[in-house]
């Protein structure tokens, strides 16, 4: 098995707001190796987005790492200089938004941005520069390029757009490309051709890529391995079909069950988790789950759970799985 | 049984202006005919730019239709002078939750507001807000709330809240679960279901998620480009669709499980531009079983008994065959 592209060993990081501080993040430890896709699910509120800018080092003015590191190829990036981490990014590690409307300047051209883009590429004329642009929109998928290039991102549909984004941050040849909700924003069919780009370029290019979704779908159809989060934690985290199909924390069972779409036969009336997410500024003392969960015990509200190692690439924060 | 809401041919139509007025006016909408019966759920689905959202606001009288006519509980909805007395039995749950509610208005004001608009006297507004907040599971101190503090899920019970103050008969609901995690999703449909029970309410469901619309709807008609493609019982159009558009669409629907991964893709492209309407029928620049008939001739929408009925030249034929072919 290779070595891992991107870790996140530890990670914490709080929030400050008026008041106190948001826990957003509590001892998060991931990583991801070459060739592979891993899947950040869970629902809103729950950390995945800022695990997700923490990877790439764009949190807000607000957040403060209280411990851990983010390797990249075994380098911790949050050690080191401003200007080091700037050239990193866009380089070595690409995101691609949810939003591709507000990740484009609206008044500047599609091709101007992505020559723009590759600023730190040294040694490539403008020329050069704009005919990888045009290819890489091709390579994209997007059918006439060369009119594209010309284009303002409203002149453009949501779905080439996000194509578009796609492109712009794959043009340096990142070694991990982060995306966040890539697909959220889009219509069904559109979704669906988004995720089989994502899974061409995975193999043409053999980057590491960390999708971040709430859709349950879009990463069965799309990552090796996933992990599931929930207030600020990684529950569990498993390859993709031992986590569909023999899923051990209490609540990926109770996400797994809810999603309609994993549901064969019609019915009135859906299953649903029942209650809310904990205080992020004010957490109970055990298990964060604990409130919503089903099998949840006496010591379960009072202990955090242990991490549990099931196998290969498996674990889970819980006190009642047995390895 | 006579329909609670019955569209017929209903059209809109938009000039495009033009310097020289030779613009070709945007046909948004395209004949639609559908009937909703008192009680029913029906899914209203399809690909944004379908029209699907101008429907329903034509329906409520927001959209002027063009030609056709929308008949609510056997009355003339649009043109009547009675429009103001339909008005308060139908009633719409928008899109967005939460930018639907006034910033200034309290929760408590927002939900008894529909009584002050259509005149209706209220004996006490702080109780008849409780009673409403109550009645989609939100409790009573939820009404001295502002929109901004509340979750998307109590945004959208406050929606609901609303659009049920004034007892309607119908109520339209525009992406009701759009932007909600699975779990609110359920509550969410869930409290529908036991709202639609307990008032006998008829709901009219936009959605482009059809693992939903599978759960709630009775009925769906699927829109392309503002024409109906097909319509049927909900159960038979997702045991045997029957139009390439919604094989493909369903196709689409990335499932939960990764053993079902799909090789290939269900659909490309994009839906075309409503200013270039393609030629024959709209869906042959997208459709794997096109021919020559489909780039000319636009089909008609042929009924197939058991209240089904689709626009296709080659309905025979894209029974299990076609379908086959499109997974492969």
């Amino acid at each position: 098995m290779s070595e891992a592209v991107l870790s996140v060993e530890n990670l914490s990081l709080r929030y400050r707001v008026p008041g106190g501080t948001v826990a957003a993040l509590r001892n998060v430890s991931l990583a991801v190796r070459q060739g592979e896709v891993l899947g950040i699910a869970g629902e809103s509120g729950c950390g995945k987005s800022t695990l997700a800018s923490a990877m790439i080092d764009l949190m807000g003015a607000n957040a403060e790492i209280t411990s851990g590191a983010v390797c990249l190829n075994g380098c911790d990036i949050l050690s080191l200089p401003r200007a080091e981490r700037r050239r990193l990014r866009g380089r070595e590690i690409a995101m691609v938004f949810q939003d591709p409307m507000t990740a484009f300047s609206p008044v500047l051209t599609v091709g101007a941005q992505l020559v723009d883009f590759q600023f730190n590429l040294d040694g490539v004329t403008g020329r050069e520069k704009w005919s990888r642009a045009r290819d890489m929109l091709a390579r994209v998928g997007l059918s006439d390029p060369d009119l594209a290039m010309g284009r303002f991102p409203h002149e453009l549909s949501g779905g080439m757009r996000q194509r578009a984004a796609i492109a712009a941050a794959l043009l340096m040849r990142p070694a991990v490309l982060i995306a966040d909700e890539p697909t959220t924003a889009l219509d069904v069919t559109m979704e669906a051709q988004i995720v089989h780009l994502l899974r061409e370029l995975q193999a043409d290019y053999q980057c590491a890529i960390v999708i971040v979704t709430h859709h349950l779908g879009v990463i069965a159809e799309l990552c090796d391995r996933v992990a599931v989060m929930y207030a600020g934690e990684v529950v569990e985290e498993a390859p993709v079909d031992a986590l569909y199909h023999d899923p051990r924390h209490p609540y990926t069972r109770a996400l797994l069950s809810c999603d309609p779409a994993g549901i064969e036969a019609a019915t009135g009336r859906l299953p649903a988790i029942g209650g809310r997410l904990p205080d992020l500024s004010d957490l109970p003392p055990g298990c964060t789950f604990a409130a919503r969960c089903g099998i949840a015990t006496d010591r379960c509200r009072t202990v955090p759970p242990p991490c549990v190692a099931l196998g290969p690439d498996r674990s889970a924060l819980c006190h009642e799985v047995a390895p | 049984m006579t329909a609670l809401l019955s569209i017929r041919d209903v059209s809109v139509v938009l000039p495009t202006g033009g310097w020289f007025g030779g613009a070709a006016p945007l046909n948004i909408l395209a004949g639609v005919t559908l009937d909703l019966m008192p009680g029913e759920t029906l899914g209203l689905v399809g690909e944004s730019g379908s029209g699907k959202t101008t429907l329903a606001r034509a329906i409520l009288g927001l959209q002027p239709i063009s030609a056709g006519r929308v008949r609510f509980d056997g009355r003339d909805l649009i043109h009547s002078a009675g429009f103001k007395a339909i008005r308060p039995r139908t009633a719409l749950m928008f899109q967005d939750a939460t930018a639907s509610l006034s910033p200034r208005m309290t929760v408590g004001d927002a939900v008894t507001e529909p009584f002050s608009i259509h005149g209706v006297a209220v004996r006490n507004h702080r109780d008849k807000a409780a009673e409403l907040l109550a009645e989609v599971g939100l409790p009573p101190e939820m009404a001295t709330r502002y929109p901004h503090e509340l979750s998307g899920g109590q945004a959208r019970r406050v929606g609901v809240a609303r659009a049920l103050a004034l007892k309607p008969a119908l109520v339209i609901a525009d992406e009701p679960t759009a932007g909600l995690d699975v779990s609110v999703q359920a509550e969410i449909l869930n409290l529908m279901a036991d709202l639609k029970d307990r008032h006998g309410l008829s709901y009219l469901i936009i959605t482009h998620n059809l693992a939903l619309v599978r759960h709630v709807a009775d009925r769906i008609a699927v829109l392309y480009l503002g024409r109906l493609v097909e319509t049927g019982p909900t159960r038979a159009i997702f045991a045997e669709p029957r139009h390439p558009y919604t094989q493909s669409l369903i196709a689409a629907e990335p499932k939960p499980d990764p053993r079902k991964r799909r090789a290939d893709l269900a659909i490309r492209g994009e839906i075309p531009s409503i200013l270039r309407r393609p030629k024959g029928c709209e869906f042959h620049t997208r459709c794997p079983l096109a021919e020559d008939i489909c780039r000319t001739t636009p089909p008609a929408l042929k009924e197939l008994g058991y209240g089904r009925s689709v626009r296709c030249h080659f309905t025979e034929t894209t029974t299990e065959g076609g379908r086959h072919e499109l997974e492969h």
